[in-house]
């Protein structure tokens, strides 16, 4: 960015340039022509002078013209700065306005961008392809999402069917082991499915501006009860919790995706620890932190995004850390990600 | 026992009074919204089934339209919606439970086996199995006249198998039942067979049959 340039100091800078050059180059020009006109002069009236007063008036002459021209060129100089301040902010308004327009421009927020009319040719047909790239955006985001919707919500019911057509094959008296296990494992796999089913909509559903209901939250209260809540988890893997929670943090937000967040950050922890591990969750009035050990960094860059779990061996809706991003843009928290001497590092700001 | 099941996807009310059907329950169908109308009209059910979405009309009117006969017939709502907004506004209007689809079937039986037992208050509220009887209201446990006592997990358990007696119960059924969605979260259901094994021994130690039998390695059945 830093070699970055205005575009208001662009043309200016070239013009201001030509004119010193032209301007020094001047300088030369008025010495020998006043230089002739006064020898001509002296030569007229028969005055000879002598080598040493020669000299002094070359240097006169020559202090007087660069002192004039120097004088003329700071006059041009704050002129054209000044003439083509004006002159360009008229000229680039417009430009700038639509760019203004821009900046504030968010997608999620499907609101159509209305330009202001200019009468610059240029601008206009800027303007008017701007507001043709950005309907064409608003469109296809919506179709996205209301896509990933029905789809949602589509899908709910043959899984419905089909989770209820293999339970009832379990009840099937003449099962084999072998058959029993991969019918579990069937169930095991669709309740996957529906769970990814379930956050996609969860996602559909913030993006598509709904929990909008507020209300007071004791924070930290709801913390401790999901902690217990998934205690049967890290019990189950020996895993040694270390909690450092101040009391009565309280924010303002949705009570279910304030759950969703916190329930995916502690999830995820638990999952990803091998059995006897450590996890520390620290809360204090302007950080949520949740560690647990690992052995190396994950992709931070892509974290967040859908669908990026970052390894197979343990496989999660690939939607948990987008929702936790997604729930925390909602509040304007800043979810983060390090790794820290063995340990991963889920971080949000309030 | 008669239940009727409103749904209009014919295969999943298929399974759902495959599953329920036994010498207790008696199971009918609707699958549109006037054909449910029309049979809560006429007949008395002990619970309904009701999704959200039928061709016809919403389950939300029909839940509107039994306050207005008086009816009173437990209702579970099923629904594909699993929004808030409707589970709320089903549980305002009268329904007595929800249950968002996909569901476990063991799990729409216990629900069913708890509605009706909240809805018949007088004669049901104590459950009579051999030398177990189970008080309801009190949430005690007694074998051959001793009490057990049980935690408050151990009692849910009990309740959900003598709810799905004879049935074979999957281990994640079980998980789901215990921790609700967040057991799905994780693929290790081991704390479960620490539940199921202190409950077992509970009863057994008072002197209760082996009723609960563990199948094909990770299975449950309340056999009876």
């Amino acid at each position: 960015m830093e070699h970055m340039k205005h575009l208001m100091n662009l043309t200016i800078k070239k013009i201001i340039v030509y004119a010193g050059i032209v301007l020094v180059c001047s300088i030369p020009a008025y010495y020998l022509v006043i230089s002739l006109i006064w020898q001509f002069e002296m030569n007229e009236h028969n005055i000879v002078l002598t080598d040493e007063a020669a000299r002094h008036d070359r240097y006169v002459i020559i202090t007087a013209v660069t002192a004039l021209t120097s004088l003329f060129f700071i006059f041009l100089l704050g002129g054209s700065i000044l003439l083509n301040r004006s002159v360009s902010r008229r000229l680039w308004q417009p430009f700038y306005e639509s760019l203004a327009k821009i900046r504030n421009f968010d997608l999620t927020s499907r609101q159509q961008v209305i330009f202001d009319q200019t009468n610059i040719f240029e601008f206009a047909e800027l303007n008017v392809s701007l507001e043709k790239l950005i309907s064409g955006n608003i469109s296809a985001y919506n179709q996205q999402k209301e896509f990933t919707d029905n789809a949602s919500h589509e899908l709910q019911t043959p899984l419905a069917i089909v989770q209820s057509k293999l339970e009832l094959l379990l009840q099937n008296s003449s099962l084999t082991d072998a058959q029993y296990n991969s019918i579990e494992d069937a169930l095991h796999a669709l309740a996957r499915v529906s769970r990814i089913n379930k956050n996609l909509l969860i996602l559909a559903k913030i993006e598509n501006s709904q929990f909008i209901e507020k209300e007071r939250i004791d924070f930290s209260a709801l913390l401790h009860e999901t902690v217990t809540l998934f205690k049967n988890y890290s019990d189950n893997k020996k895993i040694e919790l270390q909690l450092n929670i101040i009391h009565g943090k309280m924010v303002e937000g949705n009570k279910i995706l304030i759950e969703i967040l916190i329930n995916n950050l502690i999830t995820n922890a638990i999952r990803h620890s091998s059995d006897h591990k450590k996890i520390i969750i620290k809360l204090t009035n302007d950080h949520l932190v949740i560690k647990n050990e690992g052995i190396s960094p994950l992709q931070a860059e892509q974290l967040f995004n859908r669908f990026a779990t970052a390894t197979s061996e343990n496989p999660g809706t690939g939607l948990g850390l987008a929702l936790v991003k997604q729930i925390s843009a909602r509040y304007n928290w800043k979810p983060g990600y390090h790794f820290d001497h063995g340990f991963h590092v889920f971080s949000i700001e309030f | 026992m008669k239940i009727l099941i409103v749904e209009d996807e014919k295969e999943l009310a298929d399974s759902i009074g495959a599953y329920l059907s036994d010498e207790n329950y008696l199971c009918e169908f609707a699958y549109t919204y006037n054909d449910a109308l029309e049979k809560i009209e006429l007949y008395q059910y002990d619970c309904i089934l009701l999704d959200i979405m039928l061709p016809g009309g919403n389950g939300i009117k029909i839940l509107e339209e039994m306050k207005s006969m008086k009816k009173d017939e437990g209702v579970i709502i099923i629904s594909a919606k699993n929004s808030l907004e409707d589970k709320v506004m089903g549980l305002q209007i009268g329904a007595d439970d929800y249950l968002s689809k996909p569901f476990h079937l063991s799990e729409l039986a216990a629900r069913v086996y708890s509605v009706i037992r909240r809805k018949n208050f007088d004669n049901l509220n104590i459950i009579e199995q051999n030398e177990l009887k189970i008080d309801l209201p009190a949430k005690t446990v007694l074998v051959n006249n001793q009490e057990v006592v049980l935690t408050k997990k151990e009692f849910d358990l009990l309740l959900y198998f003598i709810s799905n007696k004879n049935k074979v119960i999957s281990k994640s059924a079980l998980a789901q039942h215990i921790s609700g969605d967040i057991a799905d979260m994780f693929d290790n259901y081991d704390f479960i067979y620490a539940h199921i094994k202190n409950l077992k021994k509970k009863l057994s130690d008072a002197g209760y049959g082996n009723y609960l039998k563990t199948l094909y390695g990770t299975g449950y059945k309340w056999n009876i």
